[in-house]
């Protein structure tokens, strides 16, 4: 479940084999300490009860509607089905990133803070790929995964997405301000459909310049 | 004088804290800033000209090749722990007021917000650039806020806040800030935050990273 040392450079900002010595000396120690990281979930449900409304970009599930906006609708029109997810890297990579930092450590409490981070995002690729297996024997595809907050799609209407799953799903509470507890987590959806497919990220539709996935350096 | 100066700047630079450090690999068993500075010191280099002509230049440095893409979050942490490690002999000065600081800054992630480092580096950046800091952590309150600018007149207050929710816990924040004290300066950032949202709300500047952050300092503090 662990990101590799590169996969952690990435997403440091560091090309490949580029990060200073004590960057990839401590990605290896602190990825030994954590080699069993107890509290990491995934689930989704899949809901079949969906309607798509082209004029407004939303999608309405069990009579809830979600305001996706363009970019992910555009994405999603073909989808029959909808699975909506949460995962979490659990409360343990948080607390001991904000212990070392208390400690004075930054860069250890930084390297923790990063390791939750992709792990959150690897326990969601594999829930996707356990998707896409379940879909597979029933002839479908799926789309991408899509988070609130992500491409217009606003970050409040995780409360929606929140009310189909149990109180404390997954150990996830979330709170007023639409914030989940542990801060590594993840939520959103996946189309599901004969005719959907997966496509390669879509920054250029995006217009957010900040992100640090766009800053990533690409190329020396 | 200037060449040790010189060494404890490149120490600060590179993130070399001490003799033991074995990083970065060029200054391998040299002497670091710890106990660079202290030498500084004990040979009469006052507090104030290590700050300004050492650790100041140095995380400027540091700052403007962040703001490039050219080193990343842990560089900066590794310069920040030089600083500090700098920063142990020259904070009873501050302390006993023989050394002044060039104002004091209050710092925290805006109420209902749980995220931190983006502040933290913040936070570390400004205190390399000289100035007091009071960092009041996450999920900060607006009295907490209030109460704490009331005990440091003429602070800049700095908010952060990483979600499109907890902005508009960042608008209520400056709103009540403008009515007790409507000359005092706000600086506000992070990652979904813009120049508009800050002009709408009434903030008096935004900042993408932390070297602006510090820019903007040194703008009010002429
Ligand atoms: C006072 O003056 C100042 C001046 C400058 C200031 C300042 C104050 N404060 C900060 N700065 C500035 O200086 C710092 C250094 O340059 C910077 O601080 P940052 O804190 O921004 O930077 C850090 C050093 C490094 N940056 C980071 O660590 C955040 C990076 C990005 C890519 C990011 C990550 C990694 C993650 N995320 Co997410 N995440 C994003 C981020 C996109 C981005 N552009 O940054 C952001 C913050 N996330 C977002 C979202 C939506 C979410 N995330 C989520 C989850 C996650 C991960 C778990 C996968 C992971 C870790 C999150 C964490 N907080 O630990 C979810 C929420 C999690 C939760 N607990 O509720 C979720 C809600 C998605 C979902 N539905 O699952 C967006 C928030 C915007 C919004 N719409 O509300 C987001 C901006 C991405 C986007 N859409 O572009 C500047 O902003």
């Amino acid at each position: 479940m662990l990101p590799g040392v590169e996969a952690l450079e990435r997403a440091m900002g560091y090309l490949p084999g580029t990060a200073p010595e004590p960057v990839t000396e401590l990605i290896q120690e602190v990825s030994e300490e954590l080699v069993i990281l107890d509290g990491v979930k995934a689930e989704y449900r899949i809901f079949s009860n969906i309607r798509l409304w082209p004029e407004d970009k939303t999608v309405e599930i069990e009579g809830v509607i979600f305001h996706v906006k363009p970019i992910i609708y555009s994405q999603i029109t073909d989808t029959e089905e909808v699975a909506l997810f949460i995962c979490t890297a659990g409360p343990l990579v948080g607390e001991m990133s904000r212990r070392s930092m208390k400690e004075g450590d930054l860069l250890r409490g930084y390297v923790y803070d990063v390791i939750g981070s992709e792990v959150v995002e690897c326990a969601a690729d594999n829930m996707q790929d356990e998707l896409k297996r379940a879909a597979g024997t029933r002839g479908m595809h799926i789309t991408n995964r899509f988070s609130p907050g992500y491409c217009g799609w606003d970050v409040a209407e995780q409360h929606k997405l929140f009310s189909f799953f149990k109180d404390n799903f997954c150990d996830i509470t979330l709170t007023p301000s639409a914030l989940m507890n542990p801060v590594k987590s993840v939520s959103g959806l996946t189309g599901i459909g004969r005719n959907v497919r997966y496509t390669s990220y879509q920054c250029h539709k995006c217009d957010d310049n900040n992100c640090i996935y766009r800053n990533r350096k690409t190329k020396a | 004088m200037t060449e040790l100066l010189e060494r404890i700047s490149i120490c600060v630079e590179f993130g070399k804290v001490d003799l033991k450090s074995p990083y970065p690999p060029a200054l391998k068993d040299q002497q670091g800033a710890f106990e660079l500075t202290r030498i500084a010191l004990d040979s009469g280099v006052s507090p104030g000209v290590i700050l300004e002509e050492a650790l100041i230049p140095a995380m400027s440095r540091v700052g403007e090749k962040f703001s490039r893409n050219e080193i990343f979050v842990p560089q900066m942490l590794m310069a920040a722990k030089a600083m500090n490690s700098s920063m142990i002999h020259l904070r009873p000065f501050y302390l006993s007021g023989e050394t002044r600081r060039k104002g004091t800054f209050i710092v925290g992630t805006v109420t209902g917000d749980l995220h931190d480092i983006g502040k933290n580096l913040v936070a570390m950046m400004i205190e390399g650039a000289g100035w007091e800091v009071i960092d009041l952590g996450v999920d900060v309150s607006t009295e907490k806020f209030i109460e704490t600018a009331d005990k440091y007149p003429g602070a800049v207050i700095g908010l952060s806040a990483l979600l499109t929710t907890t902005m508009e816990n960042m608008r209520k924040t400056v709103a009540s800030l403008r009515e007790i004290r409507h000359s005092m300066k706000i600086l506000v950032g992070g990652a979904p935050v813009t120049p508009e949202f800050c002009v709408k709300i009434g903030a008096d500047h935004y900042s993408p990273d932390p070297q602006g952050a510090v820019e903007f300092l040194k703008s009010i503090a002429q």
